[in-house]
């Protein structure tokens, strides 16, 4: 109708623009022949973790001229799936946790490390073996461990004094603090938990170690191991039959977020957690008010003690990347003492080296030895890392919630995952 | 050149855009993804043929059968919700008041937050003690449900925060009543017509071809819901939960967990087809009553 | 007409009738942004005013630390620019390439057209979690992975959704117009570009809309394809709030008021097209 000429020539502008835009877009990749060779290291990391990751990378930067690494944030796994899946990749070392080792090993997506840790003087022997053990497959290591994680009960001082309660040593003494720390209106309403679960999976696996379970017995999934059973049961027992499974959702329906300053153990709700290190370097910027305390998990028999689960932060190199060799001296650097010191004390983790159990680097955090003490210890465990890892944590996840929202037993929701573990991938 | 010929060639170069775009785009990896469904796939290595047993393998596994009833429970309560919703809204925002063009865009808003923060937004809404939702109740003397850890308010949840983003529906809405012709509305409102029969007549016959569109779309997005019960029901970053009792367990979380958790991009593929199948029917059968109720300017 | 404006102008109801409209309207307003509104006066509080039992409104110290750490946190202008560029260049493929495709589809009468919107409903029907790798093979292949080309060529090529929308808003135009164009031996591009387009311009302008704001809050797409936190997007940036275990609340909060005003305001501005709308179109 009314199409003026000055519309067209803006078009034609707009158009013209764009097709610049597009050439400009693609032609910026002119590789330098000389010069140190430039690895990018991509990371699930975001925020003060990252800036903790970019103050590690400008340090190794700094130290030598031959590799230069680009960190690069992506907080979400799909981005290294689809990278991975390409014949040319777009990253040369990146993160990812312990359980999915196998998965990714056996379809060769990840690289083998053992040569490039020789030619770089990194000795597997070093790191935790329960670690080293998760992220073997078929003989071969295929990543190292970062950082790892233990878990222990922690409790609120004040809520034990003011019930005359004394730290638990064993699991019954644990059932009679947790009777002991519960406290229930007259209509069931719950005020106050004895023990809380911020994440139910980790604290019923990590029981299941306690009683002396074992959820992969020869490297297969192993889930109605009689003490798996038995731990899963305890939990019913002493934490959901006394109060409910309907009052204690409506409790958690109310309680606050994860780690912000209304998490229910900072908040008193819940009396006592089981949970890791990365408490110990939130509670005094978060809940500086706190009086806590933190203790090996108990324990069934002494044979037991000092039981708890290994979980594990990974670096690993891609089959695609083009850079394995400058990939491996970073990685080198990024587990050195040195190295690995910098990356726990920034995160508030575990470092996974045995020669840093007991070092001054973490006296500053308050109680972190429990936790790092637990590495050295013969009862840690970690979840095996297989194929059907994925599917297995996932199906446990869907049993502990039947059993705790009161619909199945142990018994039956444990014999379930087995049922189901015929579908499981094998490779 | 014959009339028809021109035409033709017309259509042709008008639909190009959509055509080279699906050429290079679309139709290479729907073919993949449907030869897939009949391999067992792990993403990176080479699919190995199995024949039918992906789609035999559905029958029996629990938590499909679990994914396609939340998902369809979702579906028939959202998509009327939204229409109506999207509807009276857009009335509303169309009402001449001071302040309009403020109004509509802070309806709209939402749908700028970006969903992630959405999703953090509503779990701390819906927490029972630290919430607004139940505190807004309990000023009322109504003691709000457990949103999130009961499993029969979870799904109430679900459709709770995706009707947040309806603005979008709206908009379309909005857009459209832009073509409903006034002097008709105005003439009727003199010829004494009450709202419903002017809504039936005037509004209505503008309105049936972009319902016929918000119908078809609502549905499609509902079936594929993924985003707000992921959000709703993860506890930690690149986590798929599935909720108390697996109650916001969706079809799409369960496709993408085989996906990308499992790497059974096989088996993910195959539940992809089949979801595409129940979706073609019921869109089938929409389309066939469209006739019935959707007014065709051309005819 | 003008008769009849003055009819309908007395059979009105008085002034303060008409002024209850608007308790339904704040009423509708209010429920949609009171989320937005928690999160506006979240990016004000202190930390340990955030949460409470029971949540307050209103901040009780108001404080801009949280705005501070979000610019620290992030580079926001240049995201900011980067985030432009990709919606904007998608907004203009979205203009230029969906209401001709959507005009192929409802008011030319050839072969095609039916099978074509068969198949462009049908793209829409398939879940994107089972294509996105094959799509990101393809652009692997093209070199184009790291490059913002897979982020705003799609929309040059027509987005289904949209191509569907406008169709159905062309299906309601009354096919006599179009027809005297013809008979008057006006081109089929005359046609659409002086008759159509015009008619069409609410319907394009939702499209706009959309489109700009799938491409402001799009997060995997340019996390997938963007190879360098230069060419971040605003969507990405956001998580650098996000820790392993926790959310810094406060600058999360900040940082999304932050995301949302450009867009808020583009869509205030772009109103003003939308109500133009059919007094400028040629229905008459």
């Amino acid at each position: 109708m009314h199409l003026t000429s000055a519309g067209r020539r803006r078009l034609g502008v707009a158009v013209g623009a764009l097709a610049a835009s597009a050439l400009v877009l693609t032609g910026c990749s002119a590789a330098e022949p000389d010069g140190p060779e430039k690895i990018t290291f991509s990371y699930l990391w975001g925020g003060a973790e990252a800036d903790a990751i970019e103050a590690i990378i400008a340090d190794f930067n700094a130290s030598q001229d031959e590799v230069e690494v680009t960190g690069i944030s992506s907080p979400d796994f799909q981005k290294q799936l689809t990278s991975l899946s390409a014949s040319q990749g777009s990253f040369d070392i990146s993160d990812h946790f312990g359980n999915a080792v196998g998965s990714w090993a056996s379809k060769g997506i990840i690289a083998p490390l053992d040569d490039l840790l020789a030619a770089n003087g990194v000795d597997p022997a070093d790191f935790a073996p329960a670690s080293i053990e998760q992220l073997s497959y078929d003989g071969k290591i295929y990543s190292l461990p970062i950082a790892v994680h233990t878990f222990q009960l922690l409790y609120n001082k004040t809520l034990l004094a003011e019930a005359g309660v004394e730290v638990p040593t064993t699991m019954d003494e644990l059932a009679d603090a947790i009777a002991a720390l519960t406290k229930v209106e007259a209509d069931g309403t719950i005020t106050q938990l004895g023990l809380g679960d911020p994440s139910p999976s980790t604290t019923i696996t990590t029981l299941g170690y306690a009683f002396g379970g074992d959820w992969d017995a020869d490297g297969a999934p192993s889930p109605t191991n009689a003490a798996n059973v038995e731990a899963l049961q305890w939990y019913y027992d002493n934490v959901v039959a006394p109060v409910g499974s309907g009052k204690l959702a409506a409790f958690k329906s109310g309680v606050g977020e994860y780690m912000s300053p209304e998490d229910p153990f900072y908040t008193g709700k819940y009396a006592m957690v089981i949970d890791g290190e990365w408490r110990a370097v939130n509670i005094p910027n978060t809940a500086p008010d706190l009086d806590w305390g933190v203790t090996a998990i108990p324990a069934v028999s002494s044979a037991l003690a000092d039981s708890t689960q290994l979980t594990v932060s990974t670096l690993f190199i891609p089959s695609n990347s083009k850079h394995k060799e400058a990939a491996a001296k970073f990685l080198a650097y990024l587990v050195s003492d040195e190295g690995a010191t910098a990356f726990s004390l920034a995160l508030g983790n575990l470092p996974a080296k045995l020669s840093l159990v007991g070092s001054s680097a973490y006296d500053g955090i308050p109680q972190f030895s429990v936790w790092l003490d637990a590495l050295a210890s013969d009862n840690v465990h970690a979840l095996s890392s297989a194929p059907y890892s994925a599917e297995y944590s996932t199906d446990l996840g869907l049993a502990f919630d039947e059993v705790l929202s009161g619909t199945s037993t142990p018994e039956a929701a444990l014999q379930k995952v087995a049922g189901n573990s015929s579908n499981y991938a094998t490779e | 050149m014959t009339v028809r010929r021109r035409q033709a060639l017309a259509g042709l170069a008008f639909a190009a855009p959509f055509l080279i775009g699906f050429g290079i785009f679309i139709a290479y990896p729907v073919a993949a993804s449907g030869f897939y469904s009949f391999t067992d796939f792990n993403l990176f290595q080479a699919p190995d043929f199995v024949g039918v047993d992906n789609y035999t393998r559905m029958a029996g596994d629990e938590r499909f059968w679990i994914a396609l009833t939340n998902t369809l429970l979702l579906t028939v309560t959202g998509v009327p919700l939204s229409i109506v919703i999207a509807m009276a809204g857009a009335h509303l925002l169309n009402l001449p008041v001071r302040g309009q063009p403020l109004f509509r865009a802070l309806v709209y808003l939402p749908s700028i937050v970006p969903v992630v923060v959405g999703g953090y937004l509503w779990r701390w809404m819906l927490n029972t003690e630290y919430g607004f939702i139940n505190h807004f109740l309990s000023l009322v003397g109504i003691d709000g449900p457990g949103w999130l850890v009961e499993p029969e308010w979870t799904k109430p949840a679900i459709v709770l925060m995706s009707l947040w983003t309806v603005g979008g529906t709206m908009i379309i809405y909005l857009a459209a009543l832009k073509d409903v012709p006034r002097d008709l509305y105005e003439a009727a409102a003199i010829d004494g017509a009450n709202w419903w029969t002017r809504f039936r007549h005037i509004t209505w016959p503008t309105l049936s071809p972009v319902t016929l569109f918000q119908v078809i779309v609502n549905l499609i997005a509902y079936l594929q819901i993924f985003t707000q019960p992921y959000l709703l029901a993860q506890t930690r970053l690149n986590n798929v939960g599935a909720g108390p009792g697996q109650s916001m367990l969706t079809y799409a979380m369960y496709l993408f967990q085989n996906a990308f958790s499992f790497l059974k991009m096989g088996y993910a593929s195959a539940m992809a087809w089949v979801l595409f199948l129940i979706t073609l029917a019921i869109t089938i059968v929409i389309l066939v009553s469209s006739r019935r109720w959707v007014h065709d300017g051309s005819r | 007409m003008a008769l009849a404006d003055q009819i309908v102008r007395r059979r009105r109801a008085p002034r303060w009738v008409r002024g209850w409209r608007i308790i339904p309207v704040i009423g509708l307003v209010l429920v949609f942004s009171f989320p937005f509104f928690v999160m506006l006066s979240t990016a004000f509080k202190e930390t340990g005013d955030i949460f409470s039992a029971p949540p307050t409104l209103l901040p009780t110290t108001w404080t801009l630390d949280n705005f501070v750490a979000a610019f620290d946190q992030i580079p926001f202008w240049r995201y900011l620019a980067n985030t432009l560029f990709v919606s904007g260049l998608s907004v203009l493929g979205t203009i230029l390439s969906c209401p001709l495709v959507a005009y192929a589809l409802a008011k030319i009468r050839w072969p095609g057209a039916r099978p074509l919107l068969m198949i462009v409903l049908l793209t829409m029907m398939l879940p994107p979690q089972v294509t996105m790798i094959p799509i990101f093979l393809i652009w692997n292949g093209l070199g184009a992975v790291g490059t913002y080309l897979p982020l705003v060529v799609p929309a040059f090529l027509g987005t289904p959704f949209l191509i569907f929308m406008i169709r159905q808003f062309l299906v309601s135009v009354p096919g006599e117009l179009i027809e005297a164009a013809r008979i008057d031996g006006a081109s089929e591009f005359r046609t659409y570009w002086s008759i159509v387009l015009p008619i069409a311009r609410p319907a394009i302008v939702t499209a706009a809309v959309f489109q700009f704001v799938w491409s402001w809050t799009d997060f995997l797409n340019p996390l997938i394809y963007l190879g360098n936190p230069e060419q971040y997007t605003l969507s990405i940036g956001l998580y650098a709030f996000f820790g392993e275990n926790d959310v810094a609340w406060g600058p999360l909060m900040a940082a999304c008021v932050l995301f949302t005003l450009p867009a808020l305001f583009l869509f205030l501005l772009g109103q003003r097209f939308f109500i133009g709308g059919i007094s400028t179109g040629a229905l008459k």
